[in-house]
């Protein structure tokens, strides 16, 4: 078992429960940017990356990164080269709202953890990509972004010392593909936002093809808490090898959807329990425990399953995003597979041939199915389309688009074949 | 040496060679699509995928582990590798679709996907027969399809500007169009729209696709959807025979290929030459082509009696020739091209040599201010260098002119030039002056003027060499046949192409597209015989031979050593004089 059992004595650091917090004020009479202040004064740059490094902080953005080991990923520093942190607040996969509620309720503790993370690594700039529809909490950013440069938290000489340091507020136009880094970095320099191939990896040649580090929103709002708290007490919260406090952001048929702050490897039944349960005392059908690109659990596999790396897998799942989504009995999963199918189909950037033409042919074989129109064999052409797109393509949205299609069938395969047209009709003789 | 194994056979390489050119540079084919030699790399075609393993080596000792049999313990990248963007390592194995049920499986899925939403139209498309996802559909794609739906639409015959026309149907989103305005013409004009399944390059908005560069990307599409405005639907690619050549159009002298359908050049390609031009031609290279074929001559002419040009036989008009310069003597004035070959003008050099008489130079044709440093100059001729090799300079215009109001020249004679045209004198200046003149398109304007009018072969119609601006001397062959039998033309057309030209046992056969010319390498000997001079030489190779012989600033440049790519001449000293001028 993890250690999350005592979720019901948790303290929220993420988004604890302090009213104004998205205010300076507010923000700093909580002792914020306090630990920015020593670290500044007190701290060597290695020894920050081995503090976050100690903690097992896993990246928040979908691929669960080690995110120590990702910044020691940096060449030495040289003066004569720029290198640049760059924050990606593109939050878009469906299913997963839980940056945004940092930047709503918590923008400081973002703010924080970018200049930490940017001392670290000798950086004095940091690019916060932030998707183009979040424009309330851009003109939020924007505002307390301002604020902190007015208190010399943020730019030139900052906190006194001679460090300078700039974040630079970057609106997206509002493509799931640019939350991908290495076409997120193409879109921020004013480019079509096409992935990049790696090697070279964005530590080598990332924005302006100067060494990078990209991070999610919530990988760096942890960075505070680890510096200010201790990496033994981040280590200590939640799952083992894949500890600290998380947000899960829990939609679907439950009473009580929404962001909910708990540590690591929580049940997903407590998880569950805590969104108020299914709706109308519906049983549980399906579960999507990770954002819309993980593979679907049935509620039979589901049984002692917790909210980490190592037991999302050996159920068959992964961790993703954390972004939950609860389907109940009645839910069609043709239509639900339906729906994913296309928004897959629809930010393509189209780049490679397997994504471009796959989604949509996967899309148009979908809808045929749903639409009662389908065949048996179709669905056999489904799961050789997914053969066709994975591991083939320059970033991972094809692999993204071919999951879900592959583990809906292969896991609720009834619920396909009974809306496909017999292979024999019944009757002809 | 580090090495590769490449399905099975070991090649040695040096440096950190990509895995596609190096194959394709050892004659191993590998399919692929988006990947162009001198462009980034984007891999997102898909199409050059192979298996890649790499030796195993011992964590702690560093040597490479081996299995029992002593070879290494290979250990393979878990996905498939684009050859495009992979950088071969020192004892890497390989395996292509020969070698690798995985690696063909794949290669033959992308075809699929490529082709469900392309409009397979074929039998109406410029690129087929040529087409590299038609070839690489029929080497290596699936048979049949399994789409079953309605096929995307996007814009068809949309004119990007005004020489380059997309189809967006056909196109399969490699990104060599908008890489090229991006990365070698910086034009910046073309762009990939929309997303997904929409995709398709476009120019911005306001933005017409007018770079002086524009139909290389005609070239780049491996398939039919950008299409050039000019040479849409006039030809099957089979009919067609091409011919390695020189563009004409300016001093860079960047190689091409005409490609020619029953004796008419329809179209210009570039040739690939890594010390000229690379893989790019300008437009105005590709479009001189209709010089070739239309306003051509029909024969010789001589003025007559009555003051107008009379047909006449080639004897006669040699004779009426050499007739003026027999008048003339060394009175006569010589005027160079520089559209006309180094052989020609040599010859020139020659027979006003042999009359004692006086070589005004070449006249220029520049335009100031169209050269871009590139493939483009501001002279508009193609052998401006080669005649200053040969101790040619411009023709002081004002000089000639003054001349002529003294009666100081007895005669004319002009090289395959149009000096009224150009400036250099006028009707009027020429007053009652003969002029012979060695003339390419019946728009020459100097043709008013002349006395004897003789039509000379283009450079698409005979053998010789050019000498580009900076000192690259370069050799042409005929593309199309002239109307004469020369055994010369014949022997360096290649059989081939005689057969796309047809004979007049085919129905096709158009005896109207044989111009009635010569090249000058053959007048010039004719009018000096009938002047009692020999100039017999045994044609431009020869000629070219005594040259690169006699002028050190043509040293080496025999047919033999120029080939098809070539050869840079030794730095030009300036005011060097030839012995014999
Ligand atoms: C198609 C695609 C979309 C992605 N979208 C996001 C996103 O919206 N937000 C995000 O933080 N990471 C996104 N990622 C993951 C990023 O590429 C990257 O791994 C992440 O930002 C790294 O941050 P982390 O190490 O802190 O998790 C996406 C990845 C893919 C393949
Ligand atoms: S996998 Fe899809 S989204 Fe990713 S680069 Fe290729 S086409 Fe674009
Ligand atoms: S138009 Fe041709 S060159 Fe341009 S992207 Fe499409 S297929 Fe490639
Ligand atoms: S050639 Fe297109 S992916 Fe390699």
């Amino acid at each position: 078992m993890t250690k999350a059992g005592d979720w019901q004595s948790y303290q929220r650091v993420l988004l604890p429960p302090v009213r104004n917090l998205h205010h300076l004020d507010a923000y700093r009479a909580q002792g914020g940017y306090d630990i920015l202040r020593t670290i500044f004064n007190d701290w060597k740059p290695e020894d920050v990356t081995q503090c976050v490094k100690k903690s097992g902080l896993r990246g928040r953005g979908g691929a669960g990164f080690p995110t120590g080991l990702k910044w020691s990923f940096m060449p030495p520093a040289n003066p004569a080269v720029p290198r640049f942190l760059c924050c990606n607040a593109d939050e878009s996969e469906p299913g997963t709202f839980k940056d945004r509620q940092l930047m709503e309720f918590n923008p400081h503790l973002i703010f924080e953890g970018i200049l930490i993370a940017c001392f670290a690594m000798s950086m004095k700039a940091c690019y916060l990509y932030v998707r183009g529809e979040f424009s309330s909490w851009i003109t939020l950013l924007e505002r307390e972004l301002a604020c902190a440069y007015d208190a010399n938290l943020v730019g030139t000489g900052m906190l006194g010392t001679n460090v300078n340091m700039d974040i630079i507020l970057h609106k997206g136009a509002g493509a799931y593909i640019c939350g991908e880094e290495t076409s997120l970095m193409e879109s921020l320099e004013g480019k079509r936002a096409y992935p990049r191939i790696k090697p070279p990896f964005p530590a080598q040649q990332g924005i302006w093809g100067y060494p990078t580090t990209i991070n999610n929103v919530e990988t760096l709002a942890c960075v505070p808490l680890i510096l200010d708290r201790g990496a033994d007490w981040f280590a200590g919260v939640g799952a083992q090898t894949h500890p600290g406090p998380i947000l899960y952001g829990i939609s679907g048929h439950v009473n009580r959807p929404g962001v909910y702050e708990y540590p690591t490897g929580m049940l997903i039944t407590d998880l569950l329990e805590i969104a108020g349960s299914m709706r109308g005392g519906k049983k549980l059908k399906a579960l999507v425990p990770g954002g819309a690109s993980v593979p679907v659990l049935r509620a039979d596999m589901i049984e002692g399953v917790t909210m980490d790396v190592e037991s999302l897998r050996a159920a068959g799942s992964m961790m993703g995003t954390a972004g939950m989504l609860f389907l109940d009995e009645d839910t069609d999963m043709v239509a639900f597979l339906r729906r994913v199918a296309r928004f897959y189909h629809h930010e393509s950037c189209g780049q490679c041939t397997p994504c471009r033409e796959g989604t949509g042919w996967m899309e148009n074989l979908i809808t045929r199915i749903d639409d009662g129109e389908g065949n048996l064999r179709d669905l056999d052409l489904l799961l050789d389309l997914c053969d066709q797109m994975e591991g083939r393509t320059v970033c991972a949205l094809a692999d993204a688009a071919a999951w879900p299609v592959r583990n809906t069938i292969k896991r609720f395969r009834n619920d396909f074949e009974k809306r496909c047209r017999p292979a024999v009709w019944a009757g002809v003789a | 040496m580090p090495h590769v194994i490449i399905d099975g056979h070991i090649y040695e390489f040096e440096g950190k060679p990509g895995l596609l050119q190096f194959c394709l540079d050892h004659g191993i084919e590998l399919p692929h699509f988006c990947y162009h030699p001198s462009m980034s790399v984007p891999a997102n075609c898909r199409q050059c995928l192979v298996d890649v393993g790499a030796p195993v080596r011992d964590r702690a000792s560093g040597e490479i582990q081996t299995h029992e049999d002593g070879n290494p313990v290979i250990r393979y990248f878990p996905k498939l590798q684009t050859s495009c963007s992979h950088v071969i390592a020192d004892g890497q194995v390989v395996h292509t679709a020969r070698t690798s049920k995985k690696v063909a499986r794949a290669q033959q899925d992308t075809l699929e996907f490529l082709l469900i939403n392309h409009p397979l139209d074929c039998p109406i498309c410029d690129q087929a027969g040529h087409c590299p996802l038609q070839i690489q559909a029929y080497k290596y794609g699936p048979e049949g399809s399994r789409f079953e739906f309605q096929k995307v639409h996007k814009p068809k015959k949309v004119k990007l500007g005004p020489r380059v026309v997309l189809d967006a149907e056909r196109c399969i989103n490699c990104t060599r169009c908008t890489r090229f305005t991006d990365e070698i013409s910086k034009s910046h004009q073309l762009t990939i729209i929309e997303r997904s399944v929409k995709n398709y390059p476009i120019t911005p908005p306001g933005v017409t696709f007018d770079e002086p560069y524009s139909m290389n990307v005609i070239d780049l599409c491996p398939v039919g959807a950008l299409t050039s405005a000019d040479f849409r639907f006039q030809a099957r690619i089979w009919e067609l025979a091409s011919a390695p050549s020189i563009a004409p159009a300016n001093a860079k002298g960047s190689n091409c290929y005409l490609w020619t359908r029953d004796n008419l050049v329809l179209r210009i390609t570039p040739r690939h030459n890594p010390n000229v031009n690379e893989y790019w031609l300008p437009d105005e290279d590709r479009l001189v082509y209709h010089r070739f074929n239309a306003n051509r001559p029909l024969g010789p002419q001589v003025r007559g009696a009555g003051g107008t040009l009379c047909e006449a036989t080639w004897d006669d008009a040699f004779r009426a020739a050499a007739d003026v310069l027999a008048k003339a003597g060394e009175r006569t004035v010589f005027i160079a091209s520089a559209f006309a070959t180094v052989e020609d003008n040599w010859l020139l050099l020659q027979l006003a040599q042999s009359l004692g008489a006086e070589i005004a130079g070449y006249i220029e044709h520049i335009e100031p201010g169209h050269g871009d440093g590139w493939l483009r100059t501001d002279d508009r001729t193609p052998n401006s260098e080669g005649c200053r090799r040969l101790g040619l300079m411009p023709v002081d215009a004002v000089v000639l002119r003054a001349r002529l109001a003294a009666g100081a020249i007895g005669a004319l004679y002009v090289l395959e030039d149009d000096p009224i045209a150009a400036g250099l004198c006028s009707v009027e200046d020429l007053g009652d002056v003969p002029v012979v003149l060695h003339y390419y398109n019946t728009t020459n304007e100097t043709l008013h003027a002349a006395q004897v009018v003789l039509p000379a072969a283009m450079v698409a119609e005979t053998i010789g060499t050019f000498v580009n601006e900076d000192g690259h001397a370069q050799r042409v062959v005929p593309a199309k046949a002239i109307r004469d039998t020369n055994r010369t033309l014949m022997m360096q057309m290649g059989l081939s192409r005689a057969d796309r030209h047809g004979t007049p046992f085919d129905r096709w056969h158009n005896e109207a597209h044989y111009v009635n010319c010569k090249p000058s390498w053959e007048l010039l000997p004719e009018v000096a015989r009938r002047l009692g001079v020999d100039l017999q030489h045994g044609g431009p190779r020869r000629i070219m031979r005594k040259i690169s012989e006699k002028l050190p600033a043509f040293e080496g440049a025999t047919y033999e050593v120029m080939g098809l790519q070539g050869v840079l001449l030794p730095e030009r000293v300036a005011e060097e004089a030839p012995e014999n001028a």
